[in-house]
């Protein structure tokens, strides 16, 4: 499909949310103290200016789910569509390829298929960045290239429009009388602000020293026995959050439970920081200390999944770094890596 | 067709092994075969799942069996069910027992304790043709007289005459009169060719270990070891991320590993 651009007017975008909130339920990124939430559009937008704190993924696989009834005839309830608006870079590339990945290739898991199929992705790019913020550390750009169905950019008085999928070109085809043809003036006002967004936030990134993304692999495969990993679990109190927020984070736990119409097979987050991920019932528990448990983190994202996809399973979002009660910081993980790495060489 | 849906299976009969472990006979209510190795997931209707290797003969289609040590909340509501109680069951997933890779073979099969229940399918599946092996050497090693499973069949096991069956106790009573030690004290003397041998063992996690230590020492290859793995295997599929074993999912790429793929990994024997 060539690359197609629009132009809509603030007052129409708004038009556009209140007829896609027919058919989907929408949810926008919303301001409360700096933070960005996701929340349920009522009526008003405005441009979300970075990520949110909690991550995408929670419209594809919901935090807790019945994915199942068994051994009875109750049909689960239908339920509308997501459209979820201001996704950002950091929640789409990587996050949802290697979800993906797990939830489609092989088995189909049939309520991820079924989300991913029918919500609709409305990304925008980001015009400012957050303190945790990494993405170009990973070589990661801080605005939407694929796997979005309509991206907005901020322009003059609206937005413009790139149309990424079919379902997105078929959303703008409903809802034709509110787009416009976006003149070079607006396309080039894009490609500015994009330009000066990038300056600014590669000032942040390169005060990281963080090492470059060719090199984080190999960081963590020759870094096993590196005494950071117990250093840095102490800070850890077990809360989950790193695991709860991360946009690649995929884990579960199926559960089963019941009510008066019948037996449910449930889906819950889990994760890998969680003392009992790995505990068979005989006693067992491969991650049983902290530093396990971390460094376990870490290899299943940048030694596991390249492995396996040739992806690494990390979009520089730094919700974990922002979310973490103890301030581990994925950043300087890889900055000590790189440095105790580089004295044991010279 | 949602892939976490149990299949409906009654259990038609349940027998007592040990104080802790019984065998259950399953009628699966749709068509169900497996391979031997392969793990099925157990539901208790509503309460929840855990992961099992039949130990039935994987020729028999029209029922399976399954032995369950009770040690953790699903077991123990397992252990309550009674015969026509209908429960549900996913699978089989997995890899199982490279059988045919056992052709013209001499085989060391090693187990400890409830681990002769996945042992006890690979047993049929091997005598199901016999005359393919070139011999065969089972180990068996339990904590005590009494907590040696399948007893009954013992005798049976020891029958065909490329076989030689050991069996030992941890600890021995009176009425004993058979070999004590761990069982990696059987591995002495063996009768076998040990650098072509196969080896297979299954247990818990630290005889695992030391038995797999010890056929290395013995000369065996670790291209020729067979190990069954074992982790909290959830969803079965890959995709809930409980199993992982660095590069590998047990579930998907197991739980029958040879030796040599993750002999360098630092957590398989947790």
């Amino acid at each position: 499909m060539t690359t197609k651009y629009l132009y809509i007017k603030n007052n129409n975008f708004i038009r556009l949310l209140d007829n896609l909130s027919a058919d989907y339920r929408v949810y926008t990124a919303q301001e409360t103290r700096k933070n960005y939430f996701w929340k349920k559009y009522k009526g008003s937008f405005e441009f979300s200016k970075y990520r949110t704190v909690n991550p995408l993924r929670q419209f594809f696989t919901p935090s807790v789910e019945h994915i199942d009834n068994y051994f009875s005839a109750t049909n689960p309830k239908e339920t509308k569509p997501f459209c979820i608006v201001g996704a950002k870079a950091c929640d789409l590339g990587n996050a949802l390829k290697m979800h993906d990945y797990v939830f489609l290739e092989g088995d189909i898991d049939a309520s991820y298929k079924e989300m991913r199929d029918k919500n609709l992705i409305i990304s925008s790019d980001c015009t400012s960045f957050k303190e945790t913020c990494f993405c170009l550390g990973l070589g990661n750009m801080p605005y939407p290239q694929e796997l979005f169905d309509l991206n907005i950019s901020y322009a003059t008085d609206g937005y413009l429009v790139e149309i990424g999928s079919k379902k997105g070109e078929e959303t703008v085809a409903f809802n034709k009388s509110l787009f416009e043809e976006a003149n070079n003036k607006i396309q080039k006002e894009r490609e500015d602000n994009r330009k000066r967004t990038i300056e600014e936030f590669k000032r942040q990134v390169d005060s990281l020293e963080f090492p470059n993304e060719s090199l984080l692999n190999g960081l963590i495969k020759n870094g096993y026995s590196d005494k950071l990993w117990a250093e840095e679990a102490l800070k850890c109190v077990e809360c989950g959050a790193c695991i709860m927020n991360c946009p690649t984070c995929h884990c579960f736990l199926l559960f089963d439970t019941k009510d008066k119409n019948g037996y449910f097979k449930g889906r819950i987050w889990d994760g890998c920081q969680y003392k009992n991920f790995t505990r068979v019932a005989g006693g067992a528990s491969a991650l049983r200390l902290r530093e396990y448990r971390l460094r376990n983190r870490y290899i299943k994202k940048f030694e596991f999944f390249p492995e396996r996809i040739k992806l690494y399973a990390c979009t520089g979002c730094g919700r974990c770094a922002e979310s973490c009660p103890g301030k581990i910081d994925i950043r300087k993980i890889f900055k000590t890596l790189n440095e105790n790495q580089n004295i044991v060489k010279k | 067709m949602n892939i976490y849906t149990p299949d409906k299976v009654t259990i038609t009969n349940i027998i007592e092994e040990t104080p802790t472990i019984k065998t259950f006979v399953f009628k699966p209510h749709s068509s169900f075969s497996f391979k031997t190795g392969q793990f099925v997931e157990l539901t208790y209707p509503g309460i929840g799942e855990a992961p099992f290797t039949p130990s039935s003969d994987p020729d028999k289609k029209d029922a399976f069996e399954v032995t369950i040590m009770k040690v953790g909340n699903v077991t123990e509501l397992f252990h309550k069910a009674k015969i026509g109680d209908c429960l549900g069951m996913r699978g089989p997933y997995g890899n199982g027992y490279p059988v045919d890779s056992f052709e013209d073979k001499e085989l060391l099969i090693v187990g400890g304790g409830v681990g002769l229940a996945p042992l006890r399918s690979l047993i049929y599946a091997l005598y199901n043709r016999i005359n393919d092996f070139k011999k065969i050497v089972i180990c068996y090693g339990a904590r005590s007289p009494q907590d040696i499973v399948y007893k009954y069949l013992l005798e049976e096991f020891k029958k065909p005459k490329n076989v030689e069956f050991r069996l030992t106790v941890d600890r021995a009573d009176s009425s004993w009169k058979g070999n004590v030690g761990i069982v990696t004290t059987l591995l002495e003397k063996l009768p076998l060719d040990i650098k072509q041998a196969k080896g297979i063992v299954c247990g818990p996690p630290i005889m695992m270990k030391f038995a797999s230590l010890k056929l290395l020492e013995l000369g065996f290859s670790s291209k020729n070891i067979h190990l069954s793995m074992e982790k909290n295997m959830s969803c079965g599929l890959g995709k809930c991320g409980h199993c992982r074993l660095g590069k590998y999912y047990i579930c998907k790429d197991g739980p029958v590993f040879i030796f040599d793929d993750i002999k360098n990994m630092w957590d398989i024997w947790d």
